[in-house]
């Protein structure tokens, strides 16, 4: 299972991509979990986690090709 | 009411005076519209440390942005009894003293294009997904944080 992972604003800083991809991973704790080995600053980082543009306040399943979009706090206008 | 379609809002650089000029000139023939209210946010030349903010450097996710963006037009049309209502936002750089945010609505009488131009502000930057990069003389640069 393909999920696509994608990174902004002051995230991109510490990952140097925007966009990562990965497979094997039924959920968002799981991508997470696996984002904050590869990255340790980002467990620091305040940010939402939104699953195909809609932001979650908990664990959620994922499926094929689902997008997973960490954003931190946003900062238009 | 009619069904509205998602509007691409960005803009790439400032958002022109001449462009304000142009889009307030487009309503003259609307004559049911008796009060326009008008947003426009400017670059702030912030001092941080004693290095002052050159420019404001704008990303987005778009997709999402733009979906939101929809959603919040939809509330506003149905909370306040508007003629018309248009946003635009920049993105990439903004130099300080330029436009990155004009939002325009309008209706018969003013109370409903004051009061809705003041809650679409604000729910743009609480809820769409853009990120300023405060830009330094020095290259140096921080981000921005929504106040």
């Amino acid at each position: 299972m393909n999920i696509n992972i994608l990174l902004f604003g002051q995230l991109t800083d510490i990952t140097g991509i925007g966009t990562i991809t990965m497979e094997d991973v039924a959920d968002t704790d799981s991508v997470v979990q696996n984002l904050h080995r590869r990255f340790p600053a980002l467990a620091t980082s305040k940010y939402v986690v939104a699953v195909n543009k809609n932001i979650i306040t908990g664990n959620t399943l994922l499926t094929q090709n689902s997008t997973v979009a960490l954003l931190p706090p946003f900062s238009g206008g | 009411m009619t069904e509205r379609k998602p509007k691409n809002i960005f803009v790439e650089g400032p958002v022109l005076p001449s462009f304000i000029g142009e889009s307030i000139q487009q309503h003259s023939t609307k004559t049911n519209i008796g009060a326009h209210s008008i947003f426009l946010g400017q670059v702030r030349a912030d001092m941080v440390d004693g290095k002052s903010v050159t420019a404001i450097e704008y990303t987005t996710y778009q997709e999402m942005a733009l979906e939101k963006m929809h959603t919040i037009r939809e509330a506003i049309f149905d909370k306040y009894t508007l003629t018309c209502m248009h946003v635009y936002h920049s993105l990439g750089k903004v130099a300080a003293g330029e436009i990155s945010l004009f939002v325009f609505t309008s209706s018969a009488h003013r109370k409903a294009a004051t009061d809705a131009c003041a809650e679409i502000v604000e729910r743009i930057k609480s809820e769409l997904p853009v990120w300023g990069k405060e830009l330094f003389e020095n290259e140096e640069y921080q981000w921005k944080e929504n106040k």
